[in-house]
């Protein structure tokens, strides 16, 4: 069928809706048709892929007009790539879910679902897109959606920060708008295939570049690359679990996605590299993004808090290898984006297992976890493993990547960064490991909530865990294939 | 901090300026903008869509795939409001009014509703009698009101207007009454049940039209291959395509509308207020 690339983003869009429907019918109709929306967007987001290796990028026309004059879906190796991580994640998160669903927002568990369907509808559609004002429309679908799932959190601090996140979200998505307004005004054109070609022609033009910076400025507000990431850590630390565990392995991924897109195909790396003189600034950003990200988790007591500054580490990464100007380093981006997925969704996992049957996730009321939650905790530590960087987990090549790009460009900073980063990250996850491993735990489990007695999580959720942690290894090991047969030929 | 603020914002202005140094001249019929795809669509739209209102041609057929997820958007706004403020928890205290003398009963900490019989009604704390000549105004406009509305809807591929004017003024219609009468009547009349389920079958009449189109043979929202199944023209078969979708905006829009108004007003309760 050819309508694949269109059904992606709308079977998520009808399941959203029809499972608001049913909420009003039958609140238990809600799950099992969020649950079938999103396995068949993964079944097609696969095919898709299949379809884009074996014969090449596929443009489909919405309402069957040509390109400039209509929207254009360009589906090629990259964002078939992407739409499956986000499908699939987006999936495997659901059937985790379930539980947790339960216990946090039991009475408005059907408006979740019809939110979490409608956010992954908004980061298919940003992913699938081939025009500007598109994204933008889909953008703003996803951080509506987050908006509400962040105030639906933590009960006192949750609103708090999802307000913060809206000030700073509408910001960036303005931003971003007003880059797109600026590159009409010189273009007349939406399609970014069509604005990459006009563009060819006034690259001197000081509108062009100011749209550039501006569009630049949106994103990275979007994805929180540091100084723009004061919202995330709150914004996702005091989510409801079962949101926090999406958001936190899928947003900021797709966004250095939008990125990548936006640097490639419209702008080109051509004018980026060789008319601009920004790729210098935007390394030092990153090498600074990364220090600083790394620092600040030293500094947290809740794991989950930690968690989200190590995601402001890893933004920094592939912003780095994206901005390094050489193949190596934009690999590794890439790379980066696909492997960074996994490991954080692996990571929150683990500590959405914790939140079920602790109810807190402060690192002293962490103790002896090891020997209550075996299952859990090593799926933690493979996540843990991939993201300090130890083969033969998949953070390491993508690493590897990036210290390659780094040392060719002659960034050294950007290395020492990597490496630092690295060690960073090692002290931190040993400092967990010493907590949940070492300190003994007689009997009831006593946090500030009061004594819990814990077990292993649900099955549903190990299994899922089990997946994705195994996943890493395997993708780890598989890395040069997929370089080789996705993202070379992506970028020659 | 604020020093600092002050800094950046001077550079975003400068910034801007610095972008406008290239811009084509006010109203300059040579402009880029101008000269790419403005002609096509004025040039090639009618013939096309047979919609003789450019917008919205280019909003609900051309780009009609980003009018679609906007009322997504709307959609979510309204869900939002819902899941965050909507409060089903019990009153803790009870106001009964007795009509004929106007004495005021207050119940505190009754978790029950009192059978208090016909001669008594439900009030709220900040319960003010409404005003005759205010309710029977609204009663008279009301009516006119929700028909614009429904021809600003349905005139919308001729003239200016559509689905989400349509909408907005439909759904205002019905925060009128809620001002000048009181929101229980509202909520007592049209349930709140109704405005969640037109407010998802809005956006499902969209997506549903548009994803129609593919088992017909067509991309999606591709209205043309609905020919067999409208009567009529064939040619005008995309209007009629459009006219349906801007339905499906309007009813969305205008129950959501509402969504957020109860909302917001009740603080969640859809019981005190205005």
């Amino acid at each position: 069928m050819d309508n694949y690339p269109a059904l992606i983003v709308v079977t998520p869009l009808l399941a959203a809706l029809l499972a608001g429907l049913a909420a009003w019918i039958e609140d238990r109709l809600s799950y099992p048709i969020a649950l079938m929306g999103l396995a068949l967007s993964t079944f097609f987001a696969f095919k898709v892929l299949m379809q884009v290796i074996g014969s090449g990028t596929i443009h489909y026309r919405m309402a069957g007009w040509a390109p400039p004059m209509g929207i254009e879906y360009t589906i090629d190796l990259l964002n078939a790539l992407v739409l499956l991580l986000v499908s699939g994640i987006a999936f495997l998160n659901l059937i985790a879910s379930y539980p947790s669903v339960n216990q946090e927002t039991n009475d408005r568990a059907a408006s979740f679902y019809t939110i979490y369907l409608l956010f992954v509808t908004g980061l298919l559609g940003v992913t699938a897109t081939g025009d500007l004002f598109n994204l933008y429309v889909l953008i703003e679908i996803t951080s509506l959606t987050s908006y509400a799932m962040v105030a639906l959190g933590d009960r006192d601090r949750g609103p708090i920060a999802s307000l913060n996140y809206v000030f700073i979200g509408v910001i960036g998505a303005s931003f971003y708008l007003l880059g797109v307004g600026y590159l009409y005004l010189k273009t007349g054109s939406l399609n970014m295939a069509d604005v990459a070609h006009i563009l060819s022609g006034i690259q001197g033009s000081s509108t062009v570049l100011v749209g550039f910076i501006l569009c630049m400025l949106g994103i990275w507000i979007k994805m929180a690359l540091f100084p723009m990431h004061v919202w995330l850590p709150n914004a996702y630390t005091y989510s409801p679990v079962a949101f926090s565990r999406v958001v936190a392995p899928l947003m900021t991924k797709v966004m250095v996605y939008v990125m990548i897109r936006l640097m490639v195909t419209v702008f080109g790396l051509d004018y980026i590299f060789n008319t601009l003189h920004l790729a210098d600034a935007a390394v030092w950003l990153a090498t600074i993004a990364i220090l600083a990200g790394g620092v600040m988790a030293l500094a947290q007591k809740n794991l989950k808090k930690m968690l989200t500054y190590i995601i402001v580490c890893e933004i920094g990464y592939m912003v780095g290898g994206a901005w390094m100007g050489n193949q190596l380093g934009m690999t590794g981006a890439i790379l980066h984006i696909v492997n960074d997925a996994l490991m954080t969704f692996a990571l929150f996992l683990a500590v959405g297992n914790m939140v079920y049957k602790l109810k807190t996730i402060d690192l002293p009321d962490l103790k002896g976890l090891f020997g209550k939650m075996p299952w859990t905790m090593a799926g933690f530590v493979l996540a843990a493993l991939s993201i300090i960087g130890v083969p033969p987990t998949c953070g390491f090549f993508s690493k590897w990547y990036l210290l390659l790009g780094a040392l060719e460009a002659g960034a050294y900073h950007f290395a020492a960064a990597l490496i630092i980063s690295s060690l960073i990250c090692a002290i931190l996850f040993f400092k967990v490991f010493e907590i949940c491993f070492f300190e003994s735990l007689a009997g009831g489990h006593e946090t500030a909530h009061g004594v819990v007695e814990i077990e292993e999580a649900p099955v549903s959720m190990l299994i899922v865990s089990g997946l994705v942690s195994l996943s890493i290894i395997v993708v780890g090991l598989y890395s040069g294939t997929i370089v080789n047969s996705i993202i070379l030929p992506f970028l020659k | 901090m604020k020093f600092l603020g002050f800094i950046v914002v001077c550079l975003t202005g400068a910034l801007l300026l610095y972008g406008t140094g290239d811009f084509s001249n006010w109203g300059d019929p040579n402009s880029p903008a101008s000269l790419h795809l403005s002609n096509e669509y004025i040039e090639r739209a009618l013939e096309e869509t047979q919609v003789p209102n450019l917008v919205t041609a280019v909003l609900a057929d051309y780009r009609g795939f980003d009018t679609m997820f906007e009322t997504a958007v709307i959609f979510c706004a309204g869900l939002a409001c819902f899941l965050l403020l909507r409060d089903f928890r019990e009153k803790k205290q009870r106001f009964y009014r007795h009509i004929p003398t106007g004495v005021i009963l207050h119940v505190k900490n009754s978790k029950k509703v009192l059978p208090v019989g016909r001669e008594f009604e439900h009030i709220d704390k900040d319960w003010v009698p409404s005003d005759l000549i205010i309710k029977t105004v609204c009663r008279i406009l009301v009516p006119f009101i929700q028909i614009y509305a429904m021809y600003v809807v349905a005139h919308g591929d001729f003239s200016p207007g559509g689905g989400f004017q349509g909408g907005v003024i439909f759904g205002s219609s019905l925060i009128l009454i809620a001002i000048s009468y009181d929101l229980k009547i509202l909520v007592r009349r049209i349930k709140e049940k109704v405005f969640g389920i037109f407010a998802a079958v809005g956006v499902l009449i969209y997506v549903g039209i548009a994803a129609l189109c593919m088992p017909m043979g067509g991309n999606f929202l591709d209205y043309s291959k609905l020919a067999p199944l409208l009567p009529g023209d064939p040619h005008h078969v995309r209007a009629l395509g459009m006219l349906g979708v801007e339905i499906g905006v309007g009813i969305a829009v205008t129950a959501v509308m509402v969504i957020i108004y109860i909302n917001i007003v009740s603080e969640g309760r859809l019981e005190e207020g205005l």
